[in-house]
């Protein structure tokens, strides 16, 4: 539809235009974009860990690392649970790194989390890999 | 049924389209990929693209304060563009003692760099207690002569015999500008809309100087400030520069129409 059709109706004419319906559209994108982040930020980082056989480790410690302006400090620690799952909550960052551990079976390589927003709930697409133990 | 073939004058406009494009598809390809930019060869298709860079700036820098600084300051720009411009287009449509000096005195100001008024500019907004705020920011701008002639040569336009019924019917100069006029000239104010958008918010001079706290900087401003914070950030920087440019590109998309029509106007009057 034309903007510029002199016949429409006023308030076609005041809101059906590019002016208003793009600002319009941006501004919906930013609403919903909001909308999920408020339901998505509650800091949880989930992830699971196994060993060179892709077997799930119980009680690995796991360390998570936040980047602090230019270097990563260690922010949190936790053992893997029965079935090798961690969490972590409470992650405020939007960069971060983690590391899993265990005596005698090996450690991971420190692997980066890139995150859209501040405490995005996240979960590793690819478990933490233990070798070298 | 054309004269001459089409397709050269296409060829060429497509050949300098492209010249004109590649810096800014340059730009935006580092912005998802933070590639270097002296990689050889350079890689035309970036790889593994991402959005992180952008994320990096909204969280580095208060990108959300200065953005929001370069709005209320390009928005005060804009508005005082329109209102100033346009009665100031209007007075040199009429007739009265003394025009064609003022005409020539705005034409000899036009000259006149803005680094040569920066010390007065800057003891006049001190001196009206305006230093680091946004109506600060914005007073050199509020009205440009470019502008002024812009809306002239759109009121030149309007018949006389239109600006004397509306005389007749009562209206004053006032009503005259805002209920005859400025309907009649959407194309100027397009025009004013986006260069007055543009040049605000594309200013560092200005804001530099005028600026002393950290929550009054400008985007411009804060490209530098994110230049000294930063040394390996090619992919964050080309991202801040799309975040900085997005806005203006935006707007002109939406109102290029005007925005031709308005710069041309005039240009073709017998």
């Amino acid at each position: 539809m034309s903007d510029e059709d002199p016949d429409g109706p006023l308030w076609r004419r005041l809101l059906l235009n590019r002016f208003v319906l793009v600002p319009g559209a941006i501004a919906a994108a930013i609403l919903a974009w909001n909308i999920y982040v408020a339901s998505h930020d509650n800091g949880i980082v989930e992830g699971l860990v196994v060993d060179p056989k892709g077997e799930p480790v119980a009680g690995a410690s796991v360390a998570l690392w936040v980047l602090n302006f230019t270097t990563y400090v260690e922010h949190a620690h936790t053992r893997t649970s029965a079935d090798g799952r961690f969490r972590f909550d409470g992650n405020a960052s939007h960069n971060i790194q983690l590391a899993a551990e265990k005596p005698g079976v090996g450690r991971s390589a420190r692997v980066p989390v890139r995150l859209y927003f501040k405490a995005q709930d996240a979960t590793l697409s690819e478990p933490l890999r233990l070798a070298g133990g | 049924m054309h004269r001459y073939p089409r397709w050269p004058i296409h060829l060429t406009l497509l050949g300098v389209s492209f010249v004109m494009l590649v810096p800014f598809y340059w730009v935006l390809k580092t912005s998802v990929s933070g590639e270097n930019i002296f990689a050889y060869p350079p890689s035309v298709i970036p790889k593994n693209p991402h959005l992180f860079y952008y994320v990096d700036v909204w969280y580095y820098i208060p990108f959300a304060r200065y953005f929001l600084n370069s709005v209320i300051v390009s928005f005060l720009c804009v508005a005082a563009n329109v209102v100033f411009n346009a009665m100031a287009g209007y007075a040199l449509t009429r007739g009265f003692a003394g025009k064609s000096l003022v005409l020539m005195l705005f034409l000899s100001c036009m000259m006149v760099p803005f680094q040569a008024t920066i010390i007065p500019a800057y003891l006049m907004t001190g001196r009206l207690g305006l230093l680091d705020s946004h109506l600060g920011l914005a007073l050199p701008q509020m009205s440009t002569i470019v502008c002024i002639f812009v809306f002239k040569a759109s009121f030149d336009a309007v018949p006389r015999s239109l600006i004397d019924a509306a005389k007749i019917d009562g209206l004053s100069e006032w009503r005259i500008v805002w209920r005859v006029m400025m309907p009649l000239a959407k194309a100027a104010i397009a025009t004013n809309v986006i260069l007055g958008f543009i040049w605000s918010w594309n200013n560092f001079l200005w804001p530099l100087i005028v600026t002393r706290s950290a929550d009054m900087q400008t985007l411009p401003l804060g490209l530098a400030r994110f230049l000294s914070y930063q040394e390996d950030t090619t992919g964050a920087l080309y991202a801040f520069c799309i975040m900085v440019l997005a806005p203006g590109i935006l707007l002109f998309l939406l109102a290029q129409k005007e925005f031709i029509r308005g710069l041309t106007s005039g240009a073709t009057k017998g």
